[in-house]
């Protein structure tokens, strides 16, 4: 009997579209015949609203675009306006930035690995995954005072000191996160459940991840190696020595492979970055009003979700005259579709998940 | 062998097994709740609570209402007002009212000024039951901090 | 004994404690659930409400009874209101037919721990928890809304096709029990001297995986399945049929982990009826032996639910016609053998 196609709804009051986007979903029976994505309902008008701020100001603003990842928005907007006004950040500001950059990429993933099985119903790895990613809060508190939308970076350097106290503490995070990692892997790796939902789901190509302009970890996890970190070193991204991991068939479990592995790779920068922490200054002479004389300015970094890039136009008052924001989860999205046709309509959730969206960037 | 061996580990449910045990072993593991209302997490030395006002070991206020705080506020938090009375050295404020429901805890306030008058807190309930409760006034601003829980109200969040 | 005492008494007394029995352990079951789901993601789980919280499942009861009932003006109403009835009430009915331990001598007067003694009560019950089937696709229908349609509809093909592996092996039992009345099965194991459970493992297994399937828990538990279909069926349901659909749903699975004890692990009687040594179980009343061993079933329901993640619906269709209905058929054929043959 053939089943009439209905149209569904998902969100933007659903629980597992990650904040409030919302799906136009054609599904046939359990197939999916399209996805439509609707966004815009958490639109803020954040762009706009750097136009009336001066250059320092929206620093703490682009806490709140990625806010599972706050502090790499900062570093990508900061680093843009450092470019665009030509402040030289002294070497010891920008070990400490990378150290926290890291940090905030481990509570990222973290995050993301519980959205993701909770989305697919294994409900403890939600809480394992907060359980470490609270560990990494508590140095963020620890360091600036916040937790969520931290605003741990300034133009021309960082607002505080990494003291030999802090980089302990920042040790002993890291060697319990491992251990967090084997619990949550002893219980999904292997599932066959876990596999069954993951190999094979929202497979993806290479060239079409490119062609839909696909970056961070889902593109790699087609096997195409692209990371900003090591293809264009920013931040002093090249005075360490890491791995960048690829997976082959751009899968949702590839994808959960490669964020698991680019966890361990994080653990080794952050390492690296506290044991050859340089003496030095932890931030540039800035002044106070900083007027930036008129030029424009693109400058990307590898964001935890993929490449974020902010172009700035400056015209010589203290504040910008344009800002841009090439948000990754934004252009990620525009792969779902592909993803999800025929697939079932269970497999929507997990591929959506898998891409880990944050609406908040989207939106703007 | 590693054919029959996998179809006898995936027959004996072995990787389901081994996500019981985790559970299982978890069960008994150390708890991370923190039982709010009777145990509080000390939050950290630097955290960006709410801002208020201070005075200096005399009990002399330090803002000079130079205003500097309420440039440096992308949100627009501040409303500060300032007077030079008759044969005093500085300005002092008259008027200083702050909005915390419009604050972000950025902390750009209290790194531009000059005499060091604002500072975070560590009081992090933030909570209010209407929006002339989130409002700060002068007074308000030196009582509000530390001593914030026994300023305001435990019910309505409001100074008593 | 007074006659007034013997007919009219204590059949009023036992068929307030059928009502009352379930709903005591299904409030325990609740608090169960979410306590040991708690500690195995290490936190601590409702604890205030009572001891260590557990009156908390009795809290949200009260809370969800005194909220507002909302029915969509698309909704067919009559179908909408009977569908949690249907529900709730096939579940309490099944437990008249379930023995909870054995005859109280009191004098002359011998006081069974069951409503109705059937020789088909195994049938009765496999019948009424059928009938929830119909509360479900009822008000997943009535809802006029796609989510609890699509719901309503996994639940349907869910719950049928695990059916035949649960006769099946409900079958082997009473092939070896020669009895489909559920007293009769655990008096032959007593006889027998071992629970079926050890005699039939695969009979077991089968069962109890068919059996968490059958209640829509996880890993099976698509048609409500939070993160795809936001509750499945009873999405739209509010208030008190919320609530129905609610502890109905930890009825059955109270339910199943009786029928489970009874059938395969002795009901009633203290581990090893047979050896001597361990004659000193007995001391125990059957009452504790049961209530122990449905409380073991009911833990690894919680403990399944914290550990595996949620199958697919093509999966679920998949392990049901191309393992277990083959392992139930071969299962039964040698069972069958077996009896036949000795
Ligand atoms: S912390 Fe930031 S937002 Fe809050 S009052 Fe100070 S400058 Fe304004
Ligand atoms: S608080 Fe500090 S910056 Fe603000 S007006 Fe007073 S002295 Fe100036």
């Amino acid at each position: 009997m053939a089943f009439k196609e209905i149209n569904l709804n998902m969100g933007p009051q659903h629980p597992s579209t990650h904040g409030v986007l919302r799906l136009k979903l054609a599904v046939d029976n359990e197939v999916v015949l399209s996805v439509e994505s609707i966004i815009g309902y958490l639109h803020r008008g954040m762009e706009k609203l750097w136009e009336n701020l001066t250059y320092t100001q929206v620093v703490p603003l682009t806490d709140r675009l990625d806010y599972l990842a706050s502090l790499s928005n900062n570093l990508g907007y900061v680093l843009a306006v450092e470019k665009l006004a030509g402040i030289e950040v002294p070497r010891r500001a920008r070990y400490i930035r990378v150290v926290l950059a890291e940090l905030q990429r481990l509570a990222s993933h973290l995050a993301w690995l519980g959205f993701q099985a909770n989305d697919i119903g294994a409900m403890s790895v939600l809480l394992y995954g907060f359980e470490a990613r609270e560990t990494i809060l508590d140095v963020f508190e620890e360091y600036c005072g916040a937790r969520l939308t931290i605003h741990g970076i300034r133009i021309g350097g960082v607002p505080h000191d990494l003291d030999a106290a802090l980089a302990a503490r920042i040790r002993k995070v890291l060697d319990g996160i491992p251990r967090r990692l084997a619990d949550i892997r002893a219980l999904l790796d292997d599932n066959r459940i876990w596999k069954q939902r993951t190999v094979g789901v929202g497979r993806i190509a290479a060239d079409d991840a490119i062609a839909y302009g696909l970056t961070g970890p889902c593109l790699r996890a087609c096997g195409a190696a692209w990371d900003m970190r090591k293809d264009v070193p920013y931040s002093s991204y090249d005075e360490f020595d890491f791995d960048v991991p690829l997976g082959r068939n751009g899968d949702v479990y590839d994808r959960y492979l490669v964020r698991l592995e680019e966890i361990c790779q994080s653990i080794r920068i952050v390492r690296q970055a506290l044991d050859g922490l340089p003496e030095g200054e932890t931030s540039a002479k800035v002044p106070r009003v900083l007027k930036v004389a008129p030029a424009e300015v693109f400058h990307t970094i590898e964001a935890p979700k993929g490449i974020l890039g902010f172009y700035i136009r400056s015209n010589g008052t203290d504040k910008p005259e344009r800002v841009k924001m090439k948000s990754p989860s934004f252009i990620n999205l525009q792969s779902v579709e592909h993803m999800c046709k025929g697939n079932l309509f269970s497999d929507v959730v997990g591929i959506l998940g898998s891409l880990d969206i944050v609406l908040g960037e989207i939106d703007k | 062998m590693s054919r029959i061996g996998r179809f006898l580990k995936s027959f004996f449910l072995v990787d389901m097994l081994r996500g019981l045990a985790v559970t299982l072993r978890l069960y008994f593991s150390r708890k991370v709740t923190v039982q709010y209302p009777e145990q509080v997490q000390e939050p950290a030395e630097r955290f960006r609570g709410i801002v208020r006002l201070y005075r200096d070991d005399k009990g002399e206020p330090l803002c000079i209402a130079c205003k500097a705080c309420q440039r440096a506020c992308g949100t627009n938090c501040f409303d500060i007002e300032g007077k030079k009375e008759e044969g005093a050295k500085v300005m002092r404020p008259t008027k200083f009212d702050w909005k915390l429901d419009r604050c972000t805890f950025c902390g750009f306030c209290v790194e531009v000024c000059p005499t060091n008058a604002i500072r975070f807190s560590r009081e992090f309930r933030l909570t209010g039951t209407d929006k002339d409760g989130l409002l700060f006034h002068l007074p308000d601003m030196y009582l509000a901090g530390e001593d914030l829980q026994s300023y305001l109200c435990a019910g309505c969040r409001r100074p008593r | 004994m007074t006659p007034f005492v013997a007919d009219v008494l204590i059949p009023v007394g036992k068929i307030v404690a059928v009502i009352l029995y379930p709903m005591i352990m299904v409030v325990v079951m609740i608090w169960l659930e979410r306590r040991v789901v708690a500690l195995m993601q290490g936190r601590l789980g409702p604890n205030r409400v009572g001891f260590q919280g557990v009156l908390q499942p009795v809290a949200d009861a009260v809370k969800l009874f005194f909220k507002e009932d909302i029915m969509q003006r698309q909704a067919d109403a009559f179908l909408f209101n009977i569908s949690p009835v249907l529900v709730m009430f096939s579940s309490l009915l099944a437990f008249c037919f379930v023995p909870l331990g054995e005859p109280i001598r009191i004098g002359t007067y011998t006081l069974t721990l069951w409503i109705a003694e059937s020789p088909v009560g195994l049938l009765i019950i496999l019948g009424l928890s059928s009938i929830s089937v119909f509360g479900v696709i009822f008000g997943g229908w009535a809802s006029n809304s796609k989510y609890p349609l699509m719901g309503a509809l996994r639940s349907v093909v869910q719950v049928l096709s695990y059916e035949i592996p649960t006769g099946l092996t409900v079958l082997t039992v009473a092939f070896v029990a020669r009895s489909m009345d559920l007293v009769e099965i655990v008096r032959r194991q007593e006889a027998s001297g071992t629970w079926y459970g050890f005699l039939m493992p695969v009979s077991f297994i089968v069962f109890w995986i068919s059996a968490v399937a059958e209640t829509n828990r996880a890993p099976f538990d698509l048609p409500e399945a939070e993160s795809e279909l936001v509750a499945g069926y009873h999405t739209e349901y509010s208030g008190m049929k919320f609530a129905f659909f609610y502890m109905a749903e930890y009825a059955h699975m109270v339910l199943v982990s009786s029928l489970v004890v009874i059938l395969f692990f002795g009901g009633w009687l203290p581990p090893f009826p047979s050896v001597k040594a361990l004659a000193f179980l007995h001391a125990v009343p059957g009452f504790v032996w049961y209530l122990v061993k449905i409380m073991f079933f009911l833990y690894l329901y919680v403990w399944i639910r914290a550990t595996l993640p949620r199958y697919r619906f093509d999966a679920l269709i998949r392990l049901v016609w191309k393992w277990l209905i083959p392992l139930a058929l071969v299962n039964f054929l040698v069972v069958a053998l077996v009896r036949v043959l000795r």
